[in-house]
């Protein structure tokens, strides 16, 4: 009795030793094969930082900016020409003393240009030429205040005198969606309209397929039951392809970076994967009413309008929708491979090093996912 | 007249259904089926309409061969052939009057059909038929919102609008609690009355004695018993329904 209880926990110990080895073992070998290296993870750190800042920071809108330039003439030598009376307010530029002599140092103060906005200091030389002082920024006040030497060049000439001309940038000028913006915005439309068309194509396709592949529609006598075979085994044989490898073959077909590649291998991913859940949604419905179609006299296509479709109607389109959303996720990543879209904009970019720009992608993906997985579940619920 | 000869179903598992059943229905006759559930009442009743292929034997409607028609003959003889089902077997989804309407399909053109769209006689023929029977203000609700007896009658709406020479009931108010099922065969009764010929399989003996001309008893798929609803006294009773049975009657429920 005492010996047969020890030696079922002694077996028991053993085996617990054996799955421990062989899964130390699978976990060595598979170390083995994918080589990770967890050091590189944190020496990389640093790079990584970079990389997601510029990630973090999408380039979206820009400022329109608005360049003015004021100016004041200053007559040299006094009286050669008239003076400058100036503005009162509004960004102006001003000059103490309002003439100078050559090589004397005038004041020359900018008033409401707008705080920290870059200045562009230069002479206007009577010729129409300039010549540049130096590039200032503005204080907290929209001000500054520079000393400026009067040089004999910008002597009057021919009763014309020179003037000294701010080039500001001014802020307030309106906020625009940048170009990044626009081009990511554009290659999201692409990939959202074709996931758009594969799901239309697909569905279309789908339908006649599903009925052939349902058992309950199809499987009757010897030719019924070889189209039902063979639907459903073409309709698997697809579904275990994934459609990036399928993408990435009709890419090479039709051309790397065009959308239609990408259309393609979605169609067909749709199909099958449409096709199967069409067929068991048409597996599982009550044969009942069919049953008293038929008996009415009904022809075929009367008994699969008026007693199978309204049965399946609301599953179709769940199905559809949902396979919309689904579609809209592959396309985006579809087009790392050659399929056009939202995927070979970002691709593109990340192989540029831009990374603010890719930011911007990565942005527009989340929100177009998030907003359809929101719709689809909504619309769904209705359906039901 | 409807006459069914040597009729045998033998389903592909090998299940013997019907074993050289052969019987005669005459013009205007109120004919019940009756038998242990298994006997073979709704394979026989979908043999008539080829719901179900017979494996062996003949059916004659009106002297036309039913068992040897092609595929639209005999649409154009299942469409005077109205039944009505134990699960009522409406489409649930779709609204009553849809379901009224789809009686029509074996006379409607198939185009238009096929569209949805409905000539207006059809659609007052419709309207007419669940006034018959009584639920003429459900017509646009869907037909799951509407109880037992009142998809039932609906059925029985659906069979009208084929305007039927025959109806074919399968244990029409087996579903339904005891006092519904007089209400549903009394709108049997009538049309029998009217001229329609009727074959409907029951399970409750007194419901039996109530409106059958002449009853079939069926057993393991073979004819046991054929007659009047008097005729089924105790013995007849054991024979039909096994040793063990006690006579059920919808009254004491
Ligand atoms: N589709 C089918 N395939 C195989 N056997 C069946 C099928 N339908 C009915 N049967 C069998 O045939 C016999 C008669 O069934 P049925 O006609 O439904 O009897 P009832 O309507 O009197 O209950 C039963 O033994 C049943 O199990
Ligand atoms: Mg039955």
């Amino acid at each position: 009795m005492k010996n047969t209880e020890h030696l079922i926990r002694l077996r028991r110990i053993f085996t617990q030793v054996v799955e421990a080895i062989v899964i130390g073992l699978a976990l060595y070998a598979s170390i083995q094969v994918t080589q990770p290296d967890f050091v590189k993870l944190i020496t990389a750190a640093p790079k990584a930082r970079q990389v997601l800042r510029e990630l973090l920071a999408p380039d979206l809108f820009t400022r329109e900016s608005e360049v003015v330039t004021v100016g004041v003439a200053l007559p040299v030598p006094c009286g050669s020409a008239p003076e400058d009376e100036g503005r009162a307010s509004g960004p102006r530029l001003e000059v103490e003393p309002k003439c100078a002599a050559e090589r004397e140092t005038v004041v020359v103060r900018g008033e409401e240009l707008g705080k920290g906005v870059q200045v562009t200091l230069r002479w206007r030389l009577p010729d129409g030429n300039t010549l540049g002082i130096q590039r200032l920024v503005t204080d907290a006040e929209g001000n500054f205040e520079v000393r400026v030497q009067v040089r004999p060049i910008v002597a009057t000439k021919g009763g014309q005198s020179a003037r000294i001309e701010a080039e500001v940038t001014l802020p307030g000028g309106r906020i625009t969606p940048s170009q990044t913006l626009r081009d990511v915005t554009d290659a999201m439309f692409v990939t959202i309209f074709m996931a758009l068309l594969a799901t239309t194509l697909g569905t279309l396709l789908a339908i006649p397929l599903s009925f052939l592949a349902a058992s309950n529609i199809t499987r009757r006598g010897r030719v019924g039951a070889l189209v039902y075979y063979l639907v459903r085994t073409l309709l698997n044989l697809i579904r275990s392809y994934e459609p990036l490898v399928m993408a990435t073959i009709f890419a090479l077909i039709v051309g790397f970076g065009s959308p239609f590649a990408g259309i393609l291998a979605l169609v067909i991913v749709t199909t099958a994967s449409l096709g199967k859940m069409f067929s068991e949604s048409i597996e599982s419905i009550d044969p009942g009413p069919i049953e008293a179609i038929t008996a009415t006299g009904a022809n075929r296509v009367q008994v699969i309008l008026y007693g199978v479709v309204p049965q399946i109607l609301p599953d179709f389109l769940s199905f559809t929708i949902y396979h919309w959303d689904i579609n809209v996720r592959i396309s985006t990543i579809i087009g790392f491979v050659g399929g056009g879209g939202i995927g070979d904009y970002l691709s593109k970019r990340i192989n540029a090093f831009e990374y603010s720009k890719a930011g911007t992608a990565l942005l527009a993906i989340i929100l177009v996912v998030w907003a359809l997985d929101f719709l689809s579940a909504q619309i769904r619920k209705k359906l039901i | 007249m409807l006459r069914v000869e040597h009729l045998t179903k033998i389903y592909p598992n090998g299940t013997v259904a019907l074993r050289d059943v052969s019987f005669e229905v005459p013009d205007g006759e109120f004919l019940v089926v009756i038998g242990l559930s298994g006997s073979g009442k709704s394979t026989l009743l979908r043999c008539i309409n080829r719901l179900i292929e017979p494996t062996s034997g003949k059916i004659y409607w009106n002297d036309i061969d039913i068992t040897s028609a092609s595929p639209s003959e005999i649409r154009r003889i299942r469409r005077q052939i109205g039944m009505i089902f134990q699960q009522f077997n409406l489409v649930k989804r779709s609204s009553v009057l849809t379901n009224v309407l789809s009686g029509r399909l074996g006379y409607a053109n198939p185009w238009l059909s096929l569209l949805g769209v409905w000539p207006v006689e059809d659609r007052q023929k419709a309207l007419r038929a669940l006034e018959r029977v009584g639920i003429a203000d459900k017509a646009y609700q869907r037909a799951d919102t509407l109880s037992g007896g009142q998809q039932q009658r609906v059925g029985i709406a659906r069979a009208l609008m084929q305007d039927p020479r025959l109806l074919l009931a399968d244990e029409p108010v087996a579903s339904l609690d005891p006092v519904l099922a007089h209400s549903i065969l009394q709108y049997l009764e009538q049309l029998n009355k009217e001229g329609v010929t009727v074959i409907c399989s029951l399970h409750f003996l007194d419901l039996v004695h109530r409106y059958a001309t002449r009853v079939i008893g069926l057993k393991d798929g073979v004819k046991v018993f054929e007659g009047l609803p008097d005729e089924i006294d105790r013995t007849r009773f054991k024979e039909i329904y096994g040793e063990e049975a006690q006579e059920v009657r919808a009254a004491s429920l």
